[in-house]
């Protein structure tokens, strides 16, 4: 039997502005979801700031708790104690990429902005930015450079290879992986999320026939995507920021430069430097 | 295409709302300026309204809470430090209390003893001077049975001379007989007891 199924990629990312049309600042669906995913994220941490209490509850405390889970696990933790000052841009990146996210898996929205390339993009270039300005300002345009260009510890004849390497990876890929690595996931999902539930509205709805108990394994499958998503959603919000943060590190301390860890802390148990191709590999 | 709004509206509108320009593949991956703009503007938003209102509420109410705890700490570590001290004058005050009336119950029981040794020392006074004076009496009531016995000796001898001469002789020359008896009598029994 062939089903006569009409998916077209586009139908699912691309739509007609709302408002402001044939202006270069077209509003259509995913600026509207960006703008209510800004509001949902502003919405809730001021109302939790706002709860003043010693040991505040509810609202409060998951706002709290929250930020100091991307202050301390993450700023801090990376960084080091100079990360604290970084904290509130990477608080910003992580809570504006999750309320978008979790867009995605919201009933009645089922799209996430973050799975069109225009806030993935914008934030990659905004962290390059924040990386290179900050290597610059810490270590001057000449030992930032040569610190990422020309690595210590290596032989000089390697420096032939290593270097273009070097500068391929820190001022292309760098950015161009976080941009993709967002996009990609969050695409993947709501390509795999409409696929499942077309199918399974085929199966159950549509052509509701002996082919039903397909739509039971669609369905199945769907919710258990459903749930995948959920966790991608904060995986990707985490990697994104967690990589920003390795990447303001390396830009504060030097290249390779992981020692400034305290290792009297508990939870330093691995340099971040260790902790970053794992995380790079979660992320494909 | 209008069945999809059954159940997954979002699915229709995306469908139905699709632009009539055909977007090529590349333009997945690009980014839109009017999607980037938007985006520019609620990142600006989140990143403006939080670090101006609300991480600084949350860092203040944290530090407030660590401070609070701190503060609580301090007092609480003050508070058993004085605890300690306190314990330790009243175990003091305790160890003192003891040795004062250890010290008492000591005294007490020396002037007891002492009570019961002057008790004792005075009953054996009483006792002895009760013995002299005992002794003393019996002596002389032995003093006395003596002289009776002796004036009843004397009396019954002349009697019983008489009876054995016959005849009576007079008071004074029997008193001087028996006397002069008595005396050999005793002579004899001081030279034999010698």
């Amino acid at each position: 039997m062939v089903l006569a199924l009409e998916l077209d990629i586009n139908h699912l990312f691309f739509w007609d502005p709302l408002l402001f049309e044939g202006t270069p600042y077209e509003l259509n669906r995913v600026g509207i979801l960006s703008l209510l995913a800004a509001a949902l994220c502003v919405g809730f941490f001021l109302y939790g700031a706002a709860k003043k209490a010693l040991v505040p509850k509810g609202a409060g405390n998951l706002a709290e708790t929250l930020y100091l889970f991307v202050r301390n696990n993450i700023a801090i933790d990376v960084i080091g104690p100079e990360g604290a000052k970084y904290a509130g841009y990477l608080a910003s990146v992580f809570f504006f990429i999750l309320f978008s996210n979790v867009l995605a898996i919201l009933p009645g929205i089922h799209f996430a902005p973050t799975s069109r390339m225009a806030i993935p993009f914008m934030l990659a270039i905004l962290t390059w930015i924040i990386f290179n300005v900050v290597g610059v300002i810490k270590q001057g345009l000449g030992g930032y450079l040569k610190g990422t260009l020309f690595p210590p510890g290596v032989p000089k004849a390697v420096y032939i290879l290593l270097t273009p390497i070097e500068f391929f990876s820190v001022f292309v890929v760098r950015p161009l992986t976080l941009m993709v690595r967002l996009l990609a996931n969050l695409m993947a999902g709501h390509v795999l999320l409409t696929i499942f539930f077309l199918f399974t509205h085929e199966f159950l709805v549509t052509n509701i026939g002996p082919t039903a108990p397909l739509g039971l394994v669609t369905l199945a499958v769907a919710t258990a995507l459903m749930m995948l998503e959920m966790l991608v959603v904060v995986m990707q919000a985490y990697i994104f920021t967690m990589l920003s943060a390795f990447y303001i590190a390396e830009a504060v301390h030097g290249h390779g430069a992981e020692d400034h860890l305290t290792h009297d802390e508990p939870a330093h148990e691995t340099p971040h430097e260790d902790r970053r191709p794992q995380l790079e590999g979660v992320a494909a | 295409m209008g069945y999809l709004a059954t159940i997954f509206w979002f699915v229709a509108e995306e469908v139905e709302g699709t632009s009539s320009e055909e977007p090529s593949g590349l333009d997945l991956i690009l980014p839109a300026i009017d999607e980037l703009i938007w985006g520019a503007v609620a990142f600006s938003i989140v990143l403006f309204v939080l670090n101006k209102f609300a991480w600084p509420k949350l860092r203040e109410s944290i530090e407030a809470r660590e401070k609070q705890i701190q503060g609580d700490l301090e007092a609480a570590e003050r508070s058993k430090n004085e605890a300690e001290q306190e314990k330790r004058r009243y175990q003091q005050q305790l160890a003192d209390s003891r040795g004062e009336a250890n010290r008492i119950v000591e005294e007490a029981r020396q002037q007891a003893e002492q009570v019961r040794k002057d008790i004792i020392a005075k009953a054996q006074a009483e006792a002895e001077q009760i013995t002299t004076r005992a002794q003393e009496s019996i002596a002389a009531e032995r003093a006395s049975t003596m002289q009776e016995l002796q004036s009843t000796v004397a009396t019954m001898s002349i009697q019983l001379a008489e009876k054995v001469v016959g005849r009576s002789i007079d008071a004074s020359a029997q008193k001087e007989m028996v006397d002069a008896y008595i005396r050999d009598v005793a002579g004899m029994g001081n030279g034999s007891s010698n």
